[in-house]
């Protein structure tokens, strides 16, 4: 494994502990992501591979170095998209990516042909010579982007790459972030965006109070929730009580809306007693689909206790 | 020679991020110093000669005082508080190539409103200013150690403690600090402060190298500066590799 994570634990001055012996590995070639409600720490996780905190106890290598003796060699052998924008008003995405580029070690010449690779496969090109503080939000995460690709380390570190982009411009991020990892990178990856963690990852950890609760690729992850069905249900607002599910598994009230997990060979049972339901004015509408990785998600966040008003932010930002 | 490289990329850097407002800080330092030295005769219209000679030398050090220890905290602080100096720590530079880039494009701002305003001063009261070789690692060092300690003030307290402190020490500066008047006129108590503080110094290798022929050169100014700014800047490289 190229970055190795063994039994991570930092505990703030606060008293907070942040990350909780955490196990994590990632290959080379491989998009891991870090999936986690406010305050799970993700970005304390991160903080630390990049040597910007000290942990409390456990290991960070990287191709078998020791990252925490030597934090200088963990700055060289990761690039970092931090959460927080990138310090460039007054500079244009052309400098700021050429300047990083330079920065980590490319030439001028290189510098240069990385970034025109790049600006054009994320279609960056009309906002190449303008003041960065002019910039949106979203144009502005895919420079920051940028700048951490354009002379990548052998590990790429990237907290909430998507925040703010367009929908358009997320499919072409996420190609480069596949880019990255073919070329050789490992590259982890934090979110809150469960749906697209579930479409571009090849593994996933879950955090909870700075525990990795869950670990493995979407599909590893779906299958040990034990549903294999969803059913979406939306309840009539008139409605004075909740329906009980009689199939055994998960029901994770989101909304107006309950999810209920469903086992395969019980659609026939569900469908008919969501139509029933129906009839009897409790649920306005129904859907029966393939479970998805925020259903895993959510129970097992909610399985543990998470604030709801945390995971709504999570399904914002999964639904934006 | 990597350490080179990083230093003149990262001075590119900041100096692009603050180009916007460069000039614009650049002139408000020449106006600074030119309004204590033009702004005081209006004050007090009877002015001895002594007095004249250390509104016009003191105006530089309050000036380079100004950026260091108030401007630049205060920006620093922000830069903390909203997490951009987190981000330039975790890139693959030495810390002290982002550092000393750091300073060398505040001092691009301080140092042409020192030298406008002492020549401006010399010609406003028809001063016969004998300047001192010295001058130049004068107003480096003072530039430096305002620098230096302004960074190690922003570097370890949180960003709103910064900028009520900054906001102290300008009336610290400006009232209470032996820049435009002579030590012997603060109480005892204060005059003993300001003999330990680099303040004092500031104001005497200054004007110690701008008006020789009229302040002699304490033969410690250099050494406390010295002090100060290798204390302030310890203080801030430490801030800048410790890990929390």
């Amino acid at each position: 494994m190229l970055l190795e994570i063994e039994n991570l634990t930092k505990v703030y001055r606060t008293g907070v502990r942040a990350n909780d012996g955490i196990d994590l590995s990632i290959d080379s070639g491989q998009i891991s992501g870090l999936l986690g409600h406010n305050g799970a720490g993700k970005t304390t996780l991160v903080n630390q591979v990049v040597g910007l905190l000290k942990p409390t106890a456990g290991s960070i290598r990287i191709d078998g170095a020791d990252m925490i003796a030597d934090p200088g060699l963990a700055r060289r052998l990761c690039s970092f998209q931090a959460q927080s924008q990138v310090p460039i008003d007054g500079l244009t995405p052309r400098q700021a990516i050429d300047l990083l580029g330079q920065l980590r070690g490319a030439s001028k010449a290189d510098a240069r042909r990385r970034r025109e690779n790049l600006v054009d496969a994320l279609d960056l090109g009309e906002w190449l010579d303008v003041d960065a503080a002019r910039l949106s939000g979203g144009v502005k995460r895919l420079v920051a982007f940028a700048m951490a690709a354009v002379a990548p380390g052998r590990v790429v570190m990237l907290d909430e790459p998507t925040n703010n982009v367009d929908p358009v411009r997320r499919r072409l991020l996420w190609q480069q972030i596949r880019s990255l990892a073919d070329e050789g990178a490992a590259v982890l990856l934090v979110t809150h965006n469960v749906v697209e963690a579930e479409r571009s990852m090849d593994r996933l950890a879950i955090l909870n109070a700075g525990r990795v609760i869950a670990e493995g690729t979407p599909a590893e992850l779906k299958a040990g929730l034990g549903a294999e069905l969803r059913l979406e249900l939306v309840i009539d607002p008139r409605a004075t009580e909740l329906p009980v599910s009689p199939f055994g598994r998960s029901v994770v009230p989101v909304g107006n809306r309950l999810m209920v997990g469903v086992p395969m060979d019980a659609a026939g049972p569900a469908v008919a007693w969501a139509e029933f339901l129906q009839r009897a004015g409790t649920v306005e509408e129904f859907t029966l689909g393939p479970a998805t990785l925020e259903d895993v998600y959510v129970a097992m966040v909610d399985g543990l206790g998470a604030r709801s008003a945390e995971m709504e932010e999570g399904f914002d930002a999964s639904a934006a | 020679m990597q350490a080179l490289r990083s230093y003149r990329l990262l001075v590119t850097w900041q100096a692009l991020r603050k180009k916007a407002y460069l000039p614009l800080m650049m002139a408000v330092q020449t106006l600074f110093s030119l309004g204590i030295v033009l702004g005081y005769p209006l004050l007090f219209p009877t002015l001895d000669r002594t007095t004249i000679y250390l509104i016009a030398t003191g105006a530089p050090a309050i000036s380079m005082l100004s950026v260091g220890l108030v401007a630049l905290p205060q920006t620093v602080g922000e830069a903390k508080s909203e997490g951009s100096l987190a981000y330039m720590r975790s890139l693959p530079v030495p810390r002290l190539a982002y550092l000393v880039a750091d300073l060398t494009v505040w001092l691009a701002i301080v140092v042409p409103g020192v030298v406008l305003g002492v020549l401006v001063g010399a010609w406003r009261f028809g001063l016969d200013l004998q300047v001192s070789p010295l001058v130049v690692p004068a107003v480096l060092m003072v530039a430096l150690t305002a620098t230096c300690v302004g960074y190690a003030l922003a570097s370890v307290l949180p960003y709103m403690l910064t900028v009520i402190i900054t906001q102290a020490i300008v009336v610290f500066v400006f009232m209470f600090s032996p820049l435009t008047f002579l030590p012997d006129k603060l109480p005892a108590w204060l005059e003993t402060i300001h003999r330990l503080l680099p303040i004092q110094a500031m104001g005497e290798v200054t004007r110690g190298t701008i008006a020789p022929n009229v302040f002699p050169l304490p033969p410690g100014a250099f050494l406390t500066l010295a002090v100060w700014c290798v204390l302030g800047f310890l203080v801030t490289y430490g801030a800048m590799t410790r890990r929390a």
